[in-house]
């Protein structure tokens, strides 16, 4: 539907975003007047030191997080409008999220983990799309293990799995290769990359990897709560 | 030993964190059998204390039907003081209206009382408030005797054929609990023993009993004075107590009740020791690393047990130590309670011996509960200890712990059975409660397991709920034992309670008869059947001769050295009614033998209750030696009958052929049944013609009981209540140690789109599932609990009570969900952005 507008509605829109948190020391302004539009289907790594804010960013696009000041639109919504609940809904229609600690739940099977969204979307056959989900990532010999049994690069593939199962027109990767090695962290980026495109999802990835950055159409660097650059890459890296 | 301590050390300085439902647990089972042990201490030793006021004298003789001899009378003066107490029931009449009620009479002499002090309204000491004056005997009478008659003090009433002016109220009667009989159905009615005669009360055959009570020259030879008691009278029939047990019925009573209480009290412990088991657990999960390391650095299993059970015995002292203090100040706080309850004044004061017990048991329980989870985690290997968490707390420890675990829970049952009153009931408790507690244990697995089978049958929510009871470390075991565990005691309880109440308030009034007449002297049975039959309303009578008499021997061995079976002891204990017929009673039913003609004449046969029979040891062809009137009459069992004791009918544990009894002197014994709305008019006519028959109307009696059980029965569901709440702090501990997983899944389904109403719904219809599923198994166990014990230990005929179950199913539903939806509220308050930064 959205292709039958004249001008396309950006997916992300941030304008003069300002996020402060309070900490013990006394309120901390993390973002401090971000202005970014990213469009559907654009892949967008996001860099930056420690603490400029790049999580906190992403938190805020997938509505974990309230903006202290500025106006937030994803997926043409206005995330400050929706309430908790409102959010969660947001979240399980168009956004999915893969966490650098992989986030499944411990006492879930990976079949289970993979299954929630599907399950909470209400739509048929969660388990079949979720070893479908499986199968994609190259985990459907792991279905009935639960996350101990898993070693780290086939949790981040759950998750992985989990992100992309219920088909999300936005995807959140916040360092998905933080705690894997090498090896294992680039079959994961490729596994990402193949996934995204597959579903045409938009991508935004936080990474501190320059090479990983330059795999993205576009790159954003966060310093200290602002928008340093913002480069277009030549050419896309290939799924 | 000393690295562990010092390694104990290090780790208490944690403090209490993380060991609150440990401590609450541990202290409330401690302190509700410390309080109930302490409170029964404190009965008793005022008991001891008071035992001359309470008994009357340094001893008491007591003689059924008639006097002692005035030889054996000038024996008892020659040696102390001695007073001389007239016992029995019989019907007050007001003068001037047709008001009447039943009176507990104590016809005392001048010497009354030899100890103590009779309080009453009126300064006059009680030979001047109980001389005749202007042809009234003077009397004295508890206030609900004038309520009832509707006089005052001055007002004047008859017993019997004398006239009786009621001269002051009593206010506290020292002796009350010796008298003739535990239950008192009437109020308390003094006056002088001179007054007998004149009454016309006492004939051949009354129901009427003799006290002669002794106050000794040398305190200290009561020892000497009974044996010389013994030596020179060896075959008196009367029944001696001295002070120093003055009222073997309410030590019984306390015994017997605090039985009960503790046993309830245990199963809180018992509860509480799942929650014990839990919080070591999930304090060790914690611990896990800190253990990991230590092996890493070379500390050996045993170090690492020694060090964390060091912990563990600490907090459980801690523990055990707050509930000995609230346990201990029970008898200090319900001492007014109890002034007001009990004819005892109760000692108010710091007891050893319940203590000590308490923390026998609480320490036992810890240990018992507590090994077990310590060697799991000590045991194994250390790099394991980095991986899985779900796994570290499976399987069996080595052999040492479980044969440890074992000896432990042997020593906790030994020692309910070895300290309790009586050994049987706490070895049926104790078999009862283990039974319990591993179907409870097998329960809960197979509801893991059915909601593992049911999968993914309903909607996404039943299916998360289902799953919830499932996981790996989900909780389903603990909750459904400790909370079933408690709920069962409280289903049982109440069950008994309803059926209890039921037989008293339904179904004894229904089937028993609305009156008793006691005392009615051969020559007026026929006026007496004619006067009731007469009268509207009358249904039914029934009327037997009565005598009294005793068990002298079984079988020729004196009943003193038989060995009897607890339940049957009150057979032989004092005194029974005892009568003779030709017919069987109606309703009752033989169940070996035969019955004896009715014109059978021949050697003396006794027909027995079959279940006495049992307890006795005794069978057809066996001998009884019954003495009746000073006479000993032996005979010959020759049946056995089912008597059925529920039905408060004229029940006779003895039933003699004809022979001997028939000329003996003896009163009869009917009961009526009549028209409840019209019943009040037999009474009347049976007061008015026959003054000195003794009127008992059924309903007061039952009446008189259920306030009691009312009363009783309220201590026990206290205590039950305790275990419901250690059953709830061991459900709400099991909770607290699930949050941090709770708000981690609500903070991951949130992420992925779950709502927070859709949360909140899985996580109630989990706790839904799961109280429900235990209330449904408790009520099952309780229900043949509580089924055993209307059937085999009362006799009753068991009636499920659905209301008493719904209500207890409904209670654990309520409280699994509140305490569900508490930690999932706040669960939910938690802000997912801090937890799923990286870290």
């Amino acid at each position: 539907m959205k292709g039958d507008s004249i001008i396309p509605e950006p997916m992300v829109s941030l304008d003069r975003i300002e996020l402060k948190l309070d900490s013990e020391a006394g309120p901390v302004n993390i973002l401090k007047g971000i202005d970014l539009e990213i469009a559907a289907g654009e892949t967008v790594s996001v860099v930056g030191p420690s603490g400029s804010g790049k999580t906190s960013m992403m938190m805020l696009i997938g509505g974990l997080e309230r903006q202290t000041a500025g106006n937030l639109h994803v997926a043409g919504k206005d995330l400050a409008t929706l309430d908790e609940d409102g959010l969660a809904r947001f979240r399980r229609d168009n956004v999915g999220i893969v966490f650098q600690n992989f986030h499944l739940v411990p006492t879930m099977n990976a079949m289970e983990n993979v299954a929630i969204p599907v399950e909470l979307a209400g739509l048929d056959n969660a388990f079949d799309r979720a070893r479908e989900a499986l199968a994609s990532v190259g985990l459907d010999h792991r279905l009935s293990h639960y996350p101990g049994q898993l070693s780290g690069g086939e949790q981040q593939r759950a998750a992985l799995a989990r992100a992309i199962v219920s088909g999300p027109r936005l995807l959140l990767a916040d360092e998905p290769t933080g705690n894997l090695d090498g090896r294992t962290g680039d079959a994961v980026i490729d596994l990402l990359f193949s996934l995204r495109a597959d579903h045409g999802a938009t991508l935004i990835l936080i990474t501190h990897n320059p090479q990983l950055a330059e795999r993205c159409g576009r790159a954003i660097a966060l310093e200290d709560g602002r928008i340093g650059s913002d480069v277009r890459n030549a050419a896309e890296a290939p799924a | 030993m000393t690295a562990a301590w010092r390694i104990a050390r290090r780790e208490l300085r944690g403090g209490l964190r993380g060991f609150r439902v440990f401590l609450a647990c541990l202290a409330l089972g401690v302190a509700a059998i410390a309080a109930v042990g302490s409170i029964a201490s404190s009965v008793i030793s005022g008991l001891e204390e008071d035992g001359a006021v309470l008994l009357g004298g340094d001893a008491a003789l007591r003689s059924a039907y008639q006097d002692i001899t005035p030889d054996e009378r000038a024996w008892l003066e020659e040696r102390a003081s001695v007073s001389r107490i007239v016992y029995l029931r019989s019907m007050a009449r007001a003068a001037g209206s047709d008001r009447r009620s039943l009176v507990e009479m104590k016809l005392v002499d001048g010497a009354y009382p030899l100890y103590g002090a009779l309080e009453t309204t009126s300064a006059l000491p009680p030979d001047k408030l109980f001389e005749l004056r202007d042809g009234a005997w003077g009397a004295v009478a508890d206030s609900a005797l004038l309520r009832r008659l509707g006089i005052g003090v001055g007002g004047t009433l008859k017993i019997g054929e004398a006239t009786y002016e009621i001269r002051a109220v009593i206010d506290r009667e020292p002796d009350r609990v010796s008298g003739a009989r535990a239950l008192q159905l009437g109020p308390r009615f003094m006056a002088s023993a001179a007054s007998v005669p004149a009454s016309g009360l006492v004939q051949p055959g009354s129901q009427v009993w003799f006290f002669y009570r002794v106050k000794l020259p040398d305190r200290d030879g009561l020892s000497d004075w009974r044996a010389a008691l013994d030596a020179q009278f060896p075959d008196a029939q009367w029944i001696v107590q001295d002070r120093t047990n003055a009222s073997p019925t309410i030590k019984r009573f306390i015994d017997r009740t605090t039985l009960f209480i503790t046993l309830v009290g245990l199963t809180a412990l018992l509860v509480g020791g799942v929650g014990v088991s839990n919080a070591v657990r999930d304090f060790l999960s914690g611990k896990i690393e800190t253990i990991a390391t230590l092996k890493c650095l070379g500390a050996s299993s045993g170090l690492i047990f020694t060090a964390y059970l060091i912990q563990i015995l600490v907090m459980a002292g801690i523990g055990i130590v707050l509930g000995l203090v609230l346990g201990g100040l029970a008898p200090a706080a319900m001492a007014d309670l109890l002034h007001d309850a009990l004819p005892v004044v109760a000692r108010v004061g710091v007891f050893g011996a319940p203590l000590f017990l308490a923390a026998a048991f609480g320490v036992l329980t810890a240990l018992a509960f507590s090994v077990w989870p310590i060697a799991r985690a000590c045991d194994l290997p250390a790099a394991s200890l980095f991986r899985d968490s779900n796994a570290r707390f499976r399987g069996l420890p080595r052999w040492p712990f479980t044969v440890a675990t074992v000896a432990l829970l042997a020593a906790l049952a030994a020692l309910a059975i070895g300290t309790a009153y009586s050994p049987r009931i706490a070895t049926w408790f104790v078999g009862g409660a283990s039974g319990a507690m591993v179907l409870f244990g097998v329960a809960g697995v197979l509801i893991a397991r059915a909601a593992k089978k049911a999968g993914s049958i309903g909607g996404t929510g039943l299916r998360l709920a289902l799953a919830n009871l499932h996981r790996p470390g989900a909780p389903t075991g603990s909750v459904v034992m400790s909370l079933g565990l408690g709920l069962t005691v409280l289903v049982t309880v109440a069950l008994i309670e309803a059926n209890l109440g039921n037989q008293i308030t339904k179904s004894l009034p229904e089937r028993a008869p609305g009156y008793f007449f006691i005392d009615i002297q051969n020559d007026q049975v026929d006026a007496f059947e004619k006067t009731v039959a007469g009268v509207r309303g009358f249904r039914e009578m029934r009327r037997t001769p009565m005598l009294r008499g005793r068990v002298t021997r079984i079988n020729g061995t004196p009943s003193g050295e038989y060995k009897v079976a607890e339940g049957s002891r009150w057979v032989l204990r004092g005194d029974r009614g005892v009568t003779w017929a030709r017919e069987m009673p109606e309703g009752e039913r033989l169940v070996a033998g035969k019955w004896w003609p009715a014109d059978y004449k021949g050697e003396q046969l006794i027909s027995l209750s079959a279940r006495e029979a049992v307890n006795l040891g005794v069978g057809i062809g066996d001998t009884m030696t019954v003495n009746i009137l000073g006479r000993n009459i032996a005979g010959r069992i020759a049946s056995l009958r089912d008597v059925q004791w529920g039905t408060l009918r004229m029940n006779f544990v003895f039933i003699f052929s004809p022979g001997i009894l028939e000329n003996a002197p003896q009163t009869h014994l009917a009961t009526v049944h009549a028209d409840p709305a019209l019943e009040e008019g037999i009474e009347r006519a049976v007061a008015d013609k026959f003054p000195n028959v003794t009127t008992i109307r059924v309903r007061d009696v039952l009446d008189t009981v259920n306030g009691f059980l009312g009363r009783l029965g309220l201590a026990i569901r206290l205590t039950a209540g305790v275990a419901i709440v250690a059953g709830t702090l061991v459900l709400a501990g099991a909770i607290a140690a699930g949050h941090r997983r709770r708000v981690y899944d609500s903070v991951v389904l949130k992420v992925l789109g779950a709502t927070r109403r859709r949360i909140i719904g899985t996580l109630l219809l989990e706790y839904g599932l799961l109280g429900l599923m235990t209330a449904v198994i408790a009520c099952l166990i309780g229900t043949v609990a509580a089924w055993a014990v209307v059937t085999e230990v009362m006799r009753f005929e068991f009636t499920f009570d659905p209301a008493s179950v719904i209500v207890t199913a409904l209670l654990a539903v309520v409280i699994t969900l509140a305490l569900g939806f508490y930690g999932t509220w706040r669960a939910l308050g938690q802000k997912a952005a801090p937890l799923l930064r990286n870290e």
